[in-house]
């Protein structure tokens, strides 16, 4: 016991580290393998094989560059709303309202790109994406205030600013922003100008990539500067916090900005990458989905990027999984909905792979709901 | 024993599910426990030969293939979506198709795939549903010139050889509709509840239903709602229009006219339950596919699509295909058991009316563009 050999070290070092990531990561993968599971004993007692229907979905997720390409372009609004929700929990704050600044984002986004002519794409496609994320931040300032100055609860707030949301951008769409185009009669805006557009490098979207470098800096932020600090500690006690002279208004309207603002560049990275204008129905569910990515990443910016790949994939191949094994579309919300069910319920997954919980790694839930 | 009552909770909410899934001799859930390992190897390996068998040989010139996308409505709508899907079956069948497949649409921006996936198997015809769906055809039979599109509601503004749009006179079915209503009418007020008015067809058919009401009482009370979502929710939301037609009712209406997929349906079913209210489906006869309405279904706007498809692709597969735009039958359903309830006079008058619209001497007021 007297003297360890360095190399020793090194290893019980990295045993440790390995350990640490099983340890995070032991929860979610097993909850998608129980979801898959009950998926396949759904598929099957409807009638399908489910290895047929599975080699369906693989295929429509990854088979082909061009699935590749689908299931990365699916991912990215996931990976934007995923980091929006994740970042507002690490100072105890639940978003719901990630739709909505999504949909604020996606159509200003929108404005600025068929609006605006004769700008360079080098500057018309980064103005548009940062003005959009800019209307998703200032669309999450108001619970942030609502929030320090009057007590209102942000979850309360947020839901009902969806709606608010979903209204103001059906109203623009049909509207004064609406497309006029000789023969549209539906409700849009036009097609953005072709400098405002993001584009694909080879079969990987570059948003995608924006989402992997938003990923990066939200770790940074949180992690490595005061100002993440600050957040965190809001998050883990807001009275401490406060005590320690932290200005926890001033944190909570700010964190409820940044995450508003990763709602809004993700809509807009959707309107000006993908869509190409902004429709009603279009963004359906891509905010709503991020809190189910921000959970089964276990609200770390690294986790949130398989998550959303995972369901990005899974939406990908869900049209081939219907085509070649006659499966209705809805599976594959079922099969989410038990990882999220397995996610939340941990101890039953846990209690499955004898682990036994450590207190640093829970997340804790209820600091959004019964914070102060 | 907490582990116990957990493995009994996980058993129950097993049960639940298979019970929830039709009960179909289910297989026993006992598998339940450890089998994590397994699952990965089940999900990973399977890919490459099923491939091969579900894909046919639809590349080859001979063999005719059928497809069929939907705009984010379902194939058991029981109305617009089955009709068309119907169509496509019965097609196949009758033509000795070998393959005939659909897709429903989850995501909006996902028709131009969808509709790739059949045409990147060598489909030979595929019919695209919705009037949503008009932009993706176009664009996909740029890209696949050897395909024949059928667009379900797709009002062609330029004729392409190889997409026809499926149209029918909604407003005139629709019209005919509305003179039964204010016929039957006992009130004076008479209700539409609708899928949303950002689809054409849905507007033709109420503007016909209340102008054709109007030609038979000038002083007549139409409670007409279109569904205030978008194109993703409004033929979906039977809970709506179950609701909206409750309220029509309480303010008096005694006629229900239900047009919108599921939406309708469900104002359709409500209907149902009161006392003295009748109802009338839209595009299919619905006595066939809304049994629960059978107590107020008097008769159904139709716009036969089932029809139009088998139509279309015989001519498509005997290299006929008309390109441009095909006017499908449309017109109203027969009574069934409400035979009685309506009189020779209205009979007669719903006669006339039709000749009157064939001939061009009644008009519906309804003007597009």
């Amino acid at each position: 016991m007297t003297s360890v050999p360095a190399q020793d070290k090194g290893k019980d070092r990295a045993i440790g580290a390995v350990r640490r990531i099983w340890r995070s990561i032991s929860v979610p993968l097993v909850a998608v393998l129980l979801g898959l599971l009950i998926g396949g004993i759904l598929l099957f007692v409807s009638g399908a094989n489910p290895f047929e229907a599975y080699g369906a979905l693989i295929k429509g997720a990854f088979g082909t560059p061009v699935a590749v390409q689908r299931t990365l372009e699916k991912a990215t609004p996931l990976v934007f709303s995923g980091l929006a929700v994740a970042f507002a929990f690490k100072a105890g704050l639940f978003n719901i309202g990630a739709q909505g600044q999504l949909l604020i984002g996606a159509i200003v986004a929108a404005y600025v790109g068929f609006a605006i002519e004769g700008l360079p794409a080098i500057i018309h496609a980064p103005l548009a994406l940062l003005i959009g994320g800019l209307a998703g931040a200032l669309y999450g300032y108001i619970p942030g205030v609502l929030k320090v100055y009057t007590g209102a609860h942000e979850v309360i707030v947020t839901i009902m600013l969806n709606y608010v949301a979903i209204n103001i951008t059906d109203y623009l769409a049909d509207g004064p922003w609406k497309d006029l185009s000789p023969g549209n009669v539906v409700a849009r805006t036009p097609k953005i100008q072709p400098s405002a557009e993001i584009p694909i490098l080879g079969n990987i979207p570059l948003g995608f990539i924006f989402a992997v470098l938003a990923a990066i800096i939200v770790w940074w932020l949180l992690y490595r500067t005061t100002l993440g600090y600050e957040i965190r500690t809001v998050g883990l006690n807001a009275s401490a916090a406060q005590y320690a002279g932290i200005r926890v208004a001033r944190m909570v309207i700010l964190t409820m900005m940044i995450s508003g603002f990763l709602a809004g560049f993700g809509g807009a990275v959707e309107t000006l990458g993908i869509v190409g204008r902004y429709q009603p129905g279009f963004n359906a569910g891509l905010g709503f989905d991020g809190i189910t990515v921000a959970l089964l990443g276990k609200t770390s910016p690294f986790g949130v990027i398989p998550a959303a790949l995972l369901m990005g994939a899974m939406r990908a191949g869900a049209s081939q999984m219907q085509f070649s094994a006659g499966v209705a579309k809805e599976i594959t919300d079922v099969i989410t909905a038990f990882i999220l069910f397995f996610v939340a319920a941990d101890v039953i997954v846990k209690w499955l792979i004898r682990q036994r919980d450590s207190d640093d790694e829970r997340i804790m839930l209820s600091s959004g709901w019964g914070g102060n | 024993m907490k582990r116990i009552m957990l493995l009994l909770t996980g058993l129950l909410l097993l049960a639940m599910l298979v019970a929830a899934c039709g009960g179909t001799a289910a297989e026993p859930p006992a598998q339940e426990a450890a089998p994590t390992e397994e699952v990965a190897e089940e999900v990973v390996e399977p890919t490459e030969e099923v491939m091969e068998e579900a894909s046919g040989d639809c590349s080859d010139e001979a063999v005719l293939c059928i497809g069929l996308v939907t705009d984010v409505g379902e194939v058991d709508d029981k109305s617009f979506n089955q009709s068309a899907w119907e169509g496509a079956q019965q097609a196949a069948e009758a033509l000795g198709a070998a393959e005939v497949n659909f897709i429903e649409t989850k995501d909006a921006k996902d028709y131009g795939a969808n509709i790739a996936l059949f045409a990147d198997q060598g489909y030979d015809i595929i019919v695209t549903v919705g009037f949503a769906m008009g932009e993706a055809t176009i664009e996909a039979a740029g890209t696949y010139p050897d395909i024949n599109f059928i667009g379900v509601d797709q009002f062609q503004g330029e004729a392409l050889p190889n997409v026809t749009g499926l149209v029918f006179h909604e407003d005139q079915s629709g019209y005919l509709a509305g003179v039964l209503a204010a016929s039957l009418s006992q009130s004076g007020t008479v209700a539409s509840v609708l899928g949303t008015n950002l689809v054409p067809p849905v507007v033709a058919f109420n503007e016909g239903y209340k102008n054709g009401a109007l030609s038979v009482n000038p002083d007549i009370t139409i409670i007409d709602t279109y569904h205030p979502g978008g194109l993703d929710v409004a033929f979906t939301d039977p809970e709506w229009g179950a609701t909206t037609a409750a309220q029509a009712i309480s303010n008096g209406a005694d006629v229900v006219f239900g047009a919108g997929g599921k939406t309708g349906n469900g104002a359709l079913i409500e209907s149902a339950g009161h006392d003295g209210v009748w109802c009338i489906g839209v595009d299919s006869d619905q006595w066939e596919t809304v049994p629960e309405a059978h107590a107020c279904l008097v008769s159904s706007a139709m716009k036969l699509i089932t029809p139009g498809v088998i139509d279309l692709a015989t001519m498509s597969a005997n290299g006929e295909f008309p390109g441009g735009n095909f006017f499908g039958a449309s017109g109203l359903a027969p009574f069934h058991d409400h035979e009685d309830a309506v009189s020779q006079d209205i009979k007669d008058l719903l006669d006339a009316t039709k000749a009157g619209l064939l001939d061009g001497s009644i008009t519906t007021g309804y003007n597009p563009g």
